[in-house]
């Protein structure tokens, strides 16, 4: 692995750059873009900038939420995605730059005079208050006739369907139906942006997969744009329409989930979402129809079916998703895009297998396989010599 | 090598075994230890509380005598006949005093005691709103300059204050001096002098409870509140003093007990007008030496401090069990 130089190489780049390094082209099953959608911006974020004395958190990022969006904020901890979340909500003050909800100025308004609700990661449910207390909150503080209280702090129970818990207290109540409680006070005022800030970072795992799509579920019935913050990717993948991908205060990638994964556009968000393998290569020659490239790795050629946009002999980065790569044990009859080695490792998961292949030269490439037939017979195991081939779609040619 | 590495694990897991069940049993039933235990606070408190307190419960149902004790017996034996004498009189002269003394410094004392405690709580919450969100260092050094007094005399920090507050003293040398005043305010035996007195003397006794149950204040209800609309100082109310509530209740039972009995600090910074409940024990122990009313009054006070602080637990026990059974 010698050009780790790509990874440093992709913070200097100008962003411009990085967009058009990923391939063109609609992917099936994407959702069209929500400008090609018409529809209507909510939230502008304009060259925002958070200094922590003399640490960049949050580094003049620029973002567009459009109505009715589910918009994902995903990184590692210490990315910036909360710091921003929490300037939206009014709870830290930006360095500079400008935050625009329905083109009104947003910086420099109190969090109590902002029209955008927060659920928190603890839920912050106050404990000394029942649940229709809790709920009702938001709407006593402004001062809406008790009636009318009484009819939305119902209508929320009946949404997140906690009607028969109303009186109890949140020690009372279960971490899912405390999450829904928190939902529902949040919801409560009818929010212009709701923020969610790691909503299922307090539930266990096995809930964590029910709650996502009920969540879902709940936002789209009620309409309302959504910004979430998560370090979970699958998380993220299932609940949000696009996804910004953060590391060090900088918007990485943006995109829908089917687009980072497909279409990453640079080396760190291709190993950030999902596994990967990474070859360094350098490109032999290209023109309109294909290009061809060598890894370092193995003898074989990789062949792309398009133009890369790169001087002959310059060095790129293939990324090969492991679910892409057929293993077999019969060689290939094409003369590219595949390669030999040895069955080093087989993790079995369940729905897949993983089988990690030794090259002759000592590199390791992972293949999965879906353990779709239960007593399927010939498939590798180990110390199996074995072929590694993938179609020329499905290689990533990354610049950054 | 082996054998010995296994036949060591085989050791240590038996003896984990054992221990293990030890803890069990003991959980079970207590043994003699337990009570042991427990038995030394209870004969401590037994010895110097309890029997104290019954002596003094003796005491107050006697009637004043000239001997040594200078009050009657409780028990007399005559003619073979054993009598027990409880006198209420002692009980019933307090409330029907004619001039109204013991009601009058009864009364005192509890506006005393309940101002100082809020004046104690309005100072003292800043201050430890200060000390639990200050730097560990900064905080330390604050905690120093908070307790440190406390280690010296209350009798010297009094005569200070003394100093302070005295015609010419500093306050009004200063006062003076900036030409605010012409001439020297009369702040000495004066009732402000008091609750200079005492609010400073127990200033710390509030501090330190709010200061630990701010410590475990969940701030993110407090942004939570701000993000549901609540403006600043209803925030304050409706999430900071529910949280802190039990360290509010410590800290002031923690001033107004003592304060309500304190005898030291109006003795020597308050006027002889205000008589509060310590100089009216004082008198009738030492200047009339009128023991039985003395302990009368003693035992008339613990059951105006008694009979609030059960009940108040009895509320805090019952939310307590509540809070338990949720978790």
């Amino acid at each position: 692995m010698e050009n780790t130089p790509l990874t440093g190489e992709s913070k200097t780049s100008s962003p411009e750059a990085r967009k058009n390094a990923h391939l063109p082209g609609e992917l099936p099953g994407q959702k069209p873009s929500p400008e090609a959608q018409n529809r209507r911006p909510i939230l502008e974020i304009k060259a925002l900038n958070k200094q922590f004395d003399n640490f960049t958190a949050v580094n003049n990022v620029d973002l567009t939420l459009y109505e009715g969006e589910i918009f994902a904020l995903l990184g590692s901890s210490g990315c910036g995605k909360s710091t921003l979340l929490r300037m939206l909500a009014g709870f830290e003050k930006p360095t500079s730059g400008s935050i625009l909800l329905d083109g009104k100025e947003l910086t420099g308004i109190p969090p109590y005079k902002r029209p955008v609700n927060m659920m928190f990661q603890s839920y912050a449910l106050f404990p000394y208050m029942t649940v229709k207390q809790n709920i009702a909150f938001g709407l006593k503080q402004s001062k809406l006739p008790s009636k009318l209280i009484e009819e939305r702090v119902d209508k929320m129970l009946h949404l997140v369907h906690m009607e028969e818990y109303i009186d109890r207290k949140p020690y009372q109540l279960s971490g899912g139906q405390r999450q829904r409680v928190a939902l529902a006070r949040s919801l409560a005022k009818e929010p212009r942006v709701l923020l969610l800030d790691e909503p299922m970072g307090a539930l266990d795992k096995k809930l964590r997969e029910q709650m996502r799509l009920e969540l879902v579920d709940i936002i789209n019935s009620v309409g309302v744009t959504c910004l979430m913050v998560t370090h979970d990717q699958e998380e993220a993948m299932t609940m949000a329409d696009r996804i910004a991908i953060m590391d060090k205060g900088d918007f990485i990638q943006i995109g829908g989930p089917r687009e980072i994964y497909e279409n990453p556009n640079c080396r760190f968000c291709a190993e950030f979402i999902g596994s990967v393998n990474i070859f360094d290569c350098h490109l032999l020659s290209s023109n309109a129809q294909q290009s061809l490239i060598k890894a370092t790795d193995f003898n074989n050629l990789i062949e792309l079916s398009h133009d890369i946009d790169l001087a002959d002999g310059m060095p790129l980065t293939i990324a090969l998703r492991p679910e892409k790569v057929y293993i077999s044990h019969k060689k290939p009859l094409e003369e590219t895009n595949w390669c030999e080695g040895v069955v080093e490792n087989i993790a079995y998961l369940g729905d897949i297998s993983i089988y990690y292949v030794r090259l002759t030269d000592g590199r390791i490439v992972s293949s999965t396989l879906p353990n779709v037939d239960r007593f399927k017979e010939g498939l590798p195991t180990w110390d199996d010599h074995v072929y590694l081939s993938w179609d020329p779609e499905s290689c990533i040619a990354l610049t950054f | 090598m082996s054998t010995g590495f296994s036949s060591n694990m085989t050791f240590i897991r038996r003896s984990f075994q054992r221990q293990n069940k030890v803890i069990k049993e003991a959980k079970h039933d207590n043994t003699w230890r337990d009570y042991a235990l427990i038995f030394v606070p209870y004969l401590w408190m037994i010895l110097f509380f309890l029997l104290p307190f019954l002596i003094i419960f003796k005491i107050s149902l006697s009637v004043t005598e000239i001997a040594i004790p200078p009050y009657s017996p409780l028990v007399t034996f005559e003619e073979g006949a054993m009598q027990i004498i409880l006198h209420l009189e002692n009980y019933t002269s307090i409330f029907t005093d004619p001039d109204g003394t013991y009601i009058r410094s009864y009364l005192k004392s509890l506006q005393v005691a309940g101002l100082s405690t809020i004046f104690c709580l309005l100072i003292g919450f800043p201050i430890a709103w200060a000390l639990a969100t200050a730097k560990p260092a900064l905080r330390n050094v604050m905690f120093m300059l908070i307790i440190m007094p406390s280690w010296t005399s209350l009798v010297v920090r009094i005569y200070a204050w003394m100093t302070i507050m005295k015609k010419d003293g500093l306050i009004n040398d200063c006062l003076m001096a900036l030409g605010i005043i012409d001439s020297p305010i009369q702040m000495l035996q004066t009732d402000f002098a008091v609750y200079v007195g005492i609010v400073y003397c127990y200033l710390p006794y509030m501090v330190l409870p709010l200061f630990s149950s701010l410590m475990k204040v969940d701030y993110s209800l407090i942004e939570a509140a701000y993000d549901l609309g609540c403006r600043p100082v209803k925030t304050f109310f409706n999430t900071l003093i529910p949280q802190t509530k039990s360290g509010i209740v410590a800290g002031s039972m923690l001033v107004f007990i003592p304060a309500l009995g304190e005898y030291v600090i109006p003795e020597l910074l308050g006027g002889k007008s205000s008589i509060l409940i310590g100089r009216i024990l004082w008198q009738e122990f030492f200047n009339n030496r009128d023991w039985p009313l003395a302990s009368a009054v003693a035992i008339t006070m613990l059951m105006i401090l008694v009979i609030p602080i059960i009940l108040f637990y009895k509320v805090e026990r019952r939310e307590q069990e509540k809070i338990n059974a949720g978790k």
